[in-house]
């Protein structure tokens, strides 16, 4: 499970307020999926298993936080902008943060940067494999389009 | 790959994120206070085996079900026929000719006229060739 620590780090990152909220995740994740171990079922991969208790826990840290990130992340405090390197244009997962729902989110997280199946995904969200596919679809085109707005826009800026 | 999946990765890996020293402690020692909860048998899926089986349970239970309606059901009142009745006879006599006369008779009257229009035609053939 050791491995595992710094990807989910950096998803539950994106999941919280604050640096703490995500280290918490992070523990309470490895501890769930070390006291439930006998429950894995081996035909899923392990990953996909501890994604699932993963999403799980920053789904239930954040049913007290029913105010969005743009709202309330500045870039001061925001633990995500703490950790991207600089860079010439917006990360875009800062902007799917802001423009895709929890789960649509998660599911384009699990699909682009952990490079899981489509059936992983609908298995670690607990949906079905259409679900998925549509809104991981629905998730592209928005972020497809952002990407053209913000290359646009620095073109039009210079 | 397209340039939406690369820049997704490429972002991805710029969230630089280190599991500090002390994380690291407080989660081992987090884990070696638990217990891993004693395993538990993964239920299969169902199995070929269960849809048969349910299968004949659901054709049983409807069978036993029509059987106690027919059982309760009060049996039939025979009902006086007296003698059967002959169909053949009791069924009308038509007429079919009367029919058939009805429907042919204008093609008949088509039939004659032609034959008439041919035998004259046919005369005046042997009129004009002097036969």
């Amino acid at each position: 499970m050791h491995s595992y620590r710094e990807r989910l780090l950096r998803f539950l990152l994106t999941r919280s307020m604050n640096f703490a909220d995500a280290e918490d995740a992070l523990q309470d994740t490895l501890i769930s999926a070390f006291r439930y171990i006998g429950s894995y079922d081996p035909r899923w991969r392990f990953s996909t298993w501890l994604y699932r208790i993963a999403i799980r826990n920053a789904a239930k840290a954040r049913t007290s936080d029913v105010v969005p990130f743009s709202e309330v992340c500045d870039e001061d405090s925001d633990p995500l902008l703490q950790c991207i390197a600089d860079a010439e244009t917006e990360n875009l997962w800062v902007s799917a943060r802001r423009l895709l729902n929890d789960e649509v989110f998660a599911a384009m997280w699990l699909r682009y940067a952990e490079d899981m199946s489509v059936n992983d995904i609908a298995s670690a969200l607990d949906r079905s494999a259409s679900w998925t596919k549509v809104n991981l679809m629905r998730g592209r085109r928005v972020l497809d389009e952002e990407m053209n707005r913000a290359v646009s826009e620095s073109e039009a800026y210079g | 790959m397209d340039k939406l999946t690369r820049r997704l990765r490429d972002d991805a890996d710029n969230i630089q994120v280190v599991v500090s020293d002390e994380l690291d402690r407080r989660i081992t020692a987090s884990l070696h206070a638990v217990e891993p909860l004693p395993e538990r048998a993964v239920r299969p899926g169902p199995s070929a085996s269960f849809w048969w089986a349910s299968t004949i349970a659901g054709v049983a239970a409807a069978a036993a079900l029509v059987a106690v309606v027919n059982w309760r059901a009060p049996a039939p009142v025979p009902v006086e026929t007296g003698q059967a009745v002959d169909l053949v006879a009791v069924v009308p006599d038509i007429d079919w000719k009367v029919e058939s006369a009805m429907l042919t008779s204008p093609l008949q009257k088509e039939l004659d006229d032609l034959q008439a229009d041919l035998k004259k035609a046919e005369e005046k053939v042997k009129q004009d060739i002097g036969f």
